[in-house]
């Protein structure tokens, strides 16, 4: 899946910088995203975790938007398929998505997997990011903006699912 | 010093990742993503702003355990990886082996583009001051003002790695000995960011 993304890479020597498609870009591993999950997690009273959806939503949109944009991909299934070997590349996962069906199902997750090796099963799903990814998909594969889609994860890895499922809402 | 810094960065500032069939990166004995540095900054910012003056020290210390954890697993998977053994490995001499890799490892934390950082001053086991002249966390004075400084992640991951040099047990044991006090920051108008590490 990941092979199909089309990514030029750039390093900026005197910033010492990372440039994905020309997004900013950096390499964490699952320690620091679960920790920062586990604080979006426990900050119910911050609302933490529709802090991250909001963040993941708001910060993934435009690099999405940009590489249809570069690669002129207007068809609807293409653009989906295109998002799903983004979200793989950048090593967040393997997800399909069929927006027509108001769904994705993701069969790895870097989220969920990075968790279970941290901690173990959680008591309910965490991927906070992976719904915030699949807000501005939407967003980005419709021509709109990722606060106009609600999105649910219904089964999760992290709970001990095999795949994790998502319902995918125009409000 | 032994460690050629400029070398490293050159050499270790080229290697690519991706994801594998199942869209994971495994590498360095951890997974790996390479999400937008933008999300970690505009979450960080989110937290910090709902928490308001009387959580902001407790979100703000999260976000820092966060790299010090992510720096002292990582950190160590990556000293022990092909990837520095080749390059750096050879830099390192017996009798300064400690110093010098941790010299080599803020060398390949500027090449992976965490901060363009290096260690200042070293004291052994006692103390070190790291100088990062350009990080991604800083460009939150874009956005937003923070009152003190922000860059949780270069804090914890310097802490980090003094726990994995200095530490009172090896790896996996040795974590928490070190303490980090940003003392200047990009972010609020100084010229650079400095880190004091200490015991």
């Amino acid at each position: 899946m990941s092979n199909t993304f089309q990514a030029q890479h750039k390093f900026d020597p005197a910033a010492m910088r990372h440039y994905l498609n020309g997004e900013l870009s950096v390499l964490h591993c699952h320690h620091y995203t679960a920790l920062f999950t586990q604080l979006a997690n426990d900050a119910k009273l911050l609302k933490g975790a529709q802090q991250m959806t909001e963040a993941a939503a708001e910060t993934m949109f435009p690099p999405l938007q940009k590489y249809f944009k570069d690669n002129q991909i207007i068809d609807k299934k293409i653009r989906a398929e295109a998002a799903s070997a983004y979200f793989a590349y950048i090593g967040l996962g393997k997800v399909q998505i069929d927006l027509e069906a108001g769904k994705a199902i993701m069969t790895h997750s870097h989220i969920d997997e990075g968790w279970k090796k941290k901690w173990g099963n959680a008591a309910k799903s965490i991927n906070f990011i992976g719904q915030g990814f699949l807000m501005a998909a939407a967003a980005a594969i419709e021509n709109s903006t990722p606060s106009a889609y609600n999105v649910d994860e219904t089964e999760s890895i992290a709970c001990g699912k095999n795949a994790s499922k998502f319902t995918i809402t125009k409000k | 010093m032994a460690i050629d810094r400029q070398k490293v960065i050159d050499d270790l500032s080229k290697i690519k990742v991706c994801g594998n069939a199942d869209g994971i990166i495994p590498a360095f004995g951890v997974l790996v993503n390479q999400l937008p540095a933008n999300f970690w900054n505009v979450f960080s910012m989110k937290i910090l702003k709902a928490a308001g003056d009387s959580l902001y020290d407790d979100a703000a210390g999260l976000l820092e355990n966060a790299g010090s954890e992510c720096g002292y697993h990582t950190g160590w998977g990556i000293i022990n990886s092909e990837e520095f053994k080749s390059v750096v490995g050879p830099m390192i001499k017996k009798e300064t082996a400690l110093e010098d890799t941790l010299h080599g490892a803020f060398a390949v934390f500027t090449a992976w583009g965490w901060a363009k950082a290096e260690i200042v001053e070293l004291i052994p086991g006692e103390k070190m001051v790291v100088r990062a002249y350009d990080y991604y966390e800083a460009d939150v004075k874009d956005s937003f003002k923070p009152k003190k400084p922000f860059a949780y992640m270069i804090s914890g991951v310097s802490r980090a790695f003094m726990d994995i040099a200095y530490g009172d047990k090896p790896y996996p044991d040795g974590f928490g000995k070190f303490k980090c006090k940003q003392t200047k920051a990009i972010e609020c108008g100084d010229s650079y960011g400095e880190f004091l590490i200490t015991k």
